[in-house]
Order: C-alpha cells, then sequence, then structure tokens
C-alpha cells in the first residue's frame, strides 16, 4: 500500500471514523452496561464516557504504526455495538429483557 | 519521560499545533469566558449595584408560592424550579415537561420574579431557554456565561461548537504532554536570559504542563456538558427507548411509588428550607417542587458538597407534609457509579466544590490555559514567519483577539455599569462589548506596527481596570463601607483584584517603555 493511501485511511479513523464509532459504542455501551444499583449506570455512564473513547480512538489511529489493528479495533467495536443496536431496533421487547 | 518514535512524535506535534492554530482563537474565547464566569456569582453581586442582605431561601417563600400559584394555569403546576437570582430575588419557574418536536424534552410554563418585598418584578410565559433570559440585574454575569456555553450561537450549533473545542482542547492537552521528551525536566526549565523565542517556548511548556491535568478535567467535563443534551441523550434515548426521551428521563430521576393526585395544599417548603439547612449546614442552591398542590408533592433541595466532597447532595422530603424522606445521590433513586460521576461534572468543571478558594484556583489555572494558548499560536506563528511572511494578518488577528477580548468584556462591563440605573443593561452589555470588539478591530487594522497595537491594547485594559470600580461608584454602586456593613466583602475584594491588576499591567507597560524592552510582545525569528 503507498504511503498516501496508508495517510488517507489512517485520517479516516481520527477523522470521521472516530466520530462515528465513538457515537455508536456510546449508543451501544446503553444495551449491554449493567443497570447498577440505582438502573442508572448504562444510561450515563456512555455519556460521561464518551469523549474518552472518542480521544481513545483517535489517538490510537494516530500513534499505532500497524493500520490493520487500528482497522480491527475500529471495525470490531462498530461491528460489535451496530449489531446490538440493530438487534434492540428490530427486537425491542428481547432487548430490554437482556438489559434487565 | 516520554518516548514516542520519531515518526510519532513529529505527527504529535503537528496536531498539537494544528489543533490549536485552526481552533485556538475560538479555544481561547471559551476558556477566558469561563476563567471570568467561575466568579459569575461574585460578579453578579459586585455588579447589580444594590447590595441584598439576605440570601431570597433565608425569606418566607411559601406566601409567594401560594398566591403564585393561585394566578398560574393548574397544568403548569407539574413542576416549579425555585433559585435565587441577582440581589436575593426568587426565580419561580411553573412548569410542565413536553416533547418538542424533535423529541427533545422541553419545560413549558410561566416564570416570576419576586423581589425582597414579596412584590413581582417580572413575569414570562414561554419555555425553559425563552423565559430564563437575561435581566437588567444579572445583563453581565449572564453575558459572560452565554459566551462561554455557547459563543452566542443558537443552539444546539453554539453547544455543539463547544463541545468540538473541549475535544481540541482534549487533543492539545494529551498532545502537548506526548510530546514532551524530559517531562519533568521541562516542567522546571525557564531560561530567563536566552533567546525571546526560547523564553516564551519555556514559558509556555512549564504553564502547559503544570495545569495539564486541569486542562484534561475541564476539556473533558466541557464537552460531557456541551453534547450531553444535543447528542448524548438522543442517541441514548434511541438505543435504550426508541427515542423517547421522556423515558429516559424518567428513568434518571425518582417518581413516587404511588401516584396520588388528590389536592393538598403545599406549605411547607419554609419549613423543608429549614430543615435542609440544619442537616447541611448550608442553604439549598435550589429547590424544585413537584406535583404542586398534590398529595403525593415532593421537594428536592440541591445543596452544595460537604466539606471534603465534592459530590453535591440531594434531599428529598414530602412535599404534602415537609417530613424529610432520604438524602439521594443526584441521578438515580440510589448511589451508584453512573450517577456519582455525572454529579461530579459540575464541581469538576466549575470549581465550586470548596466556596471561593477553589474557585480562585479554577480561575489561575484558566489564565494559565489562556496563557498557553495564546503563546501556543505565537510561538506557531514565529517559526513560519520567516517562511510565510503573509502570515502576519494572522499574527495580528492574534493580537487583536488575545488581548481585544479582555478588552471588549470589561468595555461590556461599563456598559453595563452605566445602563443599569437607566435599566438598559439587557442592550448595552452586548452592545458595549461590540463597540469594544470594533475598535480593537479598528486598531489591529490601523496601527502601523504590530507592537504599537499590542501597547496600546494593554494601555487600554490597564486603564479600564483601574476605572471600572470608579465607574461603579459613579453609577450608584455601593462604596466600601456599606458593601463591608451588608455582609458583602467580594465587592470589595473584586474592586481590589480590578485596581491590582490595573496597577500591575500599567507598571510592567511603563517599565518596558522605559527600557524599551518590547520582547516578550515582539515576534522574533524561529529557533
Amino acid at each position: 500500500m503507498s504511503p498516501a493511501a496508508r495517510k488517507w485511511i489512517r485520517i479516516t479513523f481520527a477523522g470521521p471514523g472516530a466520530v462515528v464509532v465513538a457515537l455508536t459504542v456510546m449508543a451501544g455501551m446503553a444495551l449491554w452496561l449493567p443497570g447498577g444499583a440505582a438502573g442508572v449506570d448504562n444510561l450515563v455512564i456512555p455519556l460521561v464516557l464518551a469523549p474518552l473513547i472518542w480521544a481513545g480512538l483517535f489517538f490510537h489511529a494516530c500513534l499505532d504504526p500497524r493500520l490493520g489493528r487500528i482497522a480491527v479495533v475500529a471495525l470490531g467495536l462498530f461491528t460489535v455495538h451496530t449489531g446490538l443496536l440493530t438487534h434492540s431496533l428490530l427486537d425491542p421487547v428481547s432487548a430490554m429483557e437482556i438489559q434487565r | 519521560m516520554i518516548r514516542l518514535p520519531r515518526q510519532e512524535t513529529k505527527l504529535m506535534v503537528a496536531i498539537h499545533g494544528w489543533s490549536g492554530i485552526v481552533l485556538g482563537l475560538l479555544l481561547y474565547a471559551v476558556v477566558l469566558t469561563g476563567m471570568t464566569a467561575v466568579f459569575a456569582k461574585e460578579i453578579n453581586t459586585w455588579s447589580s449595584g444594590h447590595v441584598a442582605q439576605k440570601s431570597a431561601f433565608e425569606r418566607p417563600i411559601d406566601d409567594s408560592l401560594q398566591a403564585l400559584a393561585a394566578r398560574t394555569p393548574a397544568e403548569f403546576h407539574e413542576a416549579v424550579d425555585v433559585f435565587e437570582i441577582a440581589d436575593g430575588n426568587l426565580g419561580l419557574f411553573f412548569h410542565l415537561h413536553e416533547a418538542a418536536p424533535s423529541g427533545e424534552v422541553i419545560e413549558r410554563g410561566v416564570y416570576y420574579e419576586v423581589d425582597s418585598a414579596g412584590d413581582v418584578v417580572r413575569e414570562k410565559r414561554g419555555i425553559g431557554e425563552e423565559v430564563f433570559g437575561p435581566s437588567n440585574d444579572d445583563a453581565l454575569s449572564h453575558f459572560l456565561i452565554d459566551t462561554h456555553v455557547q459563543l452566542h450561537v443558537p443552539e444546539p450549533w453554539g453547544l455543539l461548537l463547544t463541545g468540538i473545542l473541549g475535544l481540541a482542547m482534549l487533543v492539545a492537552a494529551v498532545s502537548g504532554l506526548l510530546i514532551h521528551r524530559h517531562l519533568f525536566k521541562d516542567i522546571f526549565t525557564l531560561r530567563r536570559k536566552a533567546s525571546p523565542v526560547l523564553v516564551n517556548r519555556d514559558r509556555h511548556s512549564v504553564a502547559g504542563t503544570w495545569s495539564l491535568p486541569f486542562a484534561f478535567i475541564l476539556a473533558f467535563t466541557g464537552s460531557f456538558f456541551s453534547f450531553y443534551g444535543t447528542v448524548g441523550v438522543p442517541i441514548v434515548a434511541m438505543a435504550a427507548f426508541g427515542g423517547d426521551e421522556q423515558a429516559f428521563d424518567d428513568a434518571v430521576s425518582v417518581k413516587p411509588e404511588k401516584p396520588d393526585s388528590r389536592p393538598h395544599l403545599t406549605g411547607t417548603v419554609n419549613q423543608i428550607i429549614a430543615d435542609a439547612r440544619a442537616r447541611t449546614g448550608a442553604l439549598p442552591t435550589f429547590v424544585l417542587v413537584e406535583r404542586f398542590g398534590r398529595a403525593d408533592a415532593q421537594v428536592t433541595t440541591y445543596q452544595d458538597p460537604e466539606p471534603g466532597s465534592i459530590e453535591p447532595l440531594t434531599l428529598v422530603y414530602n412535599g404534602a407534609t415537609g417530613a424529610y424522606e432520604r438524602t439521594t445521590p443526584s441521578i438515580g433513586a440510589k448511589p451508584s457509579l453512573g450517577g456519582t460521576l455525572t454529579a461530579i461534572m459540575e464541581p469538576l468543571h466549575f470549581g465550586n466544590f470548596a466556596g471561593v478558594a477553589s474557585k480562585a484556583v479554577w480561575y489561575g489555572l484558566g489564565f494559565a490555559m489562556c496563557y498557553v494558548t495564546l503563546t501556543g499560536l505565537r510561538l506557531w506563528l514565529v517559526r513560519r514567519r520567516e517562511s510565510i511572511p503573509t502570515l502576519a494578518w494572522l499574527e495580528r488577528a492574534v493580537t487583536v483577539i488575545g488581548f481585544g477580548l479582555p478588552l471588549a468584556l470589561l468595555t461590556a462591563a461599563v456598559g453595563f455599569l452605566c445602563a443599569v440605573p437607566l435599566g438598559s443593561a439587557v442592550v448595552w452589555t452586548p452592545a458595549a462589548f461590540l463597540i469594544g470588539s470594533a475598535i480593537s478591530i479598528v486598531a489591529g487594522v490601523a496601527l502601523p506596527t504590530h507592537a504599537l497595537l499590542v501597547t496600546v491594547h494593554k494601555f487600554a485594559i490597564g486603564g479600564l481596570l483601574l476605572g471600572l470600580p470608579l465607574i461603579r461608584l459613579a453609577t450608584g454602586g455601593p462604596g466600601w463601607t456599606s458593601a463591608l456593613m451588608a455582609r458583602q466583602p467580594m465587592i470589595v475584594a473584586i474592586d481590589i483584584a480590578l485596581i491590582l491588576s490595573g496597577v500591575w499591567l500599567l507598571i510592567r507597560m511603563i517599565t518596558a517603555q522605559r527600557s524599551d524592552n518590547t520582547a516578550p510582545v515582539s515576534l522574533q525569528p524561529a529557533e
């Protein structure tokens, strides 16, 4: 792969990629995080962590020398959380059961 | 010691520089106004022109609450926000919750402002953001907060913009840490006799490194606040409740176990405030009465953190009987990790967890952040001025914003002080800010040299700092004796701070002029 292509892939993961994956993870976390004693952890912890998740993805995309690892982490998180969200939207009743 | 490979270090330097240069001037505006807004309450007391002897929560509230409820449509009795506003007046917002066309939950109702004599001085109907606009007495602090929160850009774009600036600050802070090869050596290195560029770089590095944890906290909490309602809640509500934001609100708040809509006159707020004060040692900062006039009414008092803690307290009472029920977290019915994390965001961002002392620390660190942002921009420009001469306009823009913004904020304060007695402070505060900004911009274009531009701005800022206490007195503000008699030492403290800052700046300028030493303000060739 040419250096220019590698650069643009890295920019894509660090720029729009980090934003999209962070928002998807924030939404998906609400479905797998336990609610905690007050039943609110799954709702508010993703909101608190969202800027840090974005920053983590951004710096990982900038600093990891292996593009493959950047792609695996970002696309892996995106795929898992998109799957959870899709399941929740298609079958909200069983998704609520899982949350409980 | 941090050792990144050469290529990654170069990338971090580029990210650090470009995150600053692209958004640095806007970030500077947000940090400067945020640093000032830390003392918004105190500035409000200082500038409002008259001193309140008592907090609004020390006066009987029930009579006002009952009288206003009688003239307010019952649909708005769903909840009543009660809080103190400028000069000890009481703000009461009777409202209901409804979904906006966008799905966002909004509050609609009638807002009253009641003075210390119990008279209604202001009444307004509408949704939250319409009724909580500035009033004549608090136009200055309101202006500062609005500038900091959303740069006067309409919602939600202003919040999104400041949220993005918060993320840029996060990037600048982390990349700034990563590019230090010798972190512990760098934070103690100030070469005073080196070239001006090295002196400026050392100062930038030292101020930036010492304030790094603070920059990280501010950036993180600031972007949390900006994105919470604009992006976060809609997305999480979409995931967990199919987009129903009211369901999200219901899930994170405490609802009565058994709704009871039988009428029951609520006359317990005075008793509840007294009890909350006895339990926590302080008056509430905010009181929420839910289901006003019903048998299942609930009153919640919000208290500042207790000494040694940074988590605010929330006390819940039975609204019908006034009986204390429990102390709860701000979010959720029981203590939880998520509730605690969310609750400490506010004190961490505002620095109000230990009174004036923590606010002063936050102010000082905010000042350091402003210094770091400006010196960072200047260093970036110095390194490129030789190779890109056309960047001279950016050098002037940095100076116009760097010094013009504090100048414009001071002219806004002058406009406010002059307009308060005329009742037109809401108009003249932003107008004076614009006038100050325009003067600064014209100076930036018209003055022949950059050094002269800096000098003129500094003299103007120094003069205004010295003049503000005099203008406050001349426009009917209380003198030091009457302020101290009314137990408002903050008025005297702010006057003294302004005078000392003005004297310090002018002495520095005069000394610099005499020794013809303009090195700190002139840009030198890159090292």
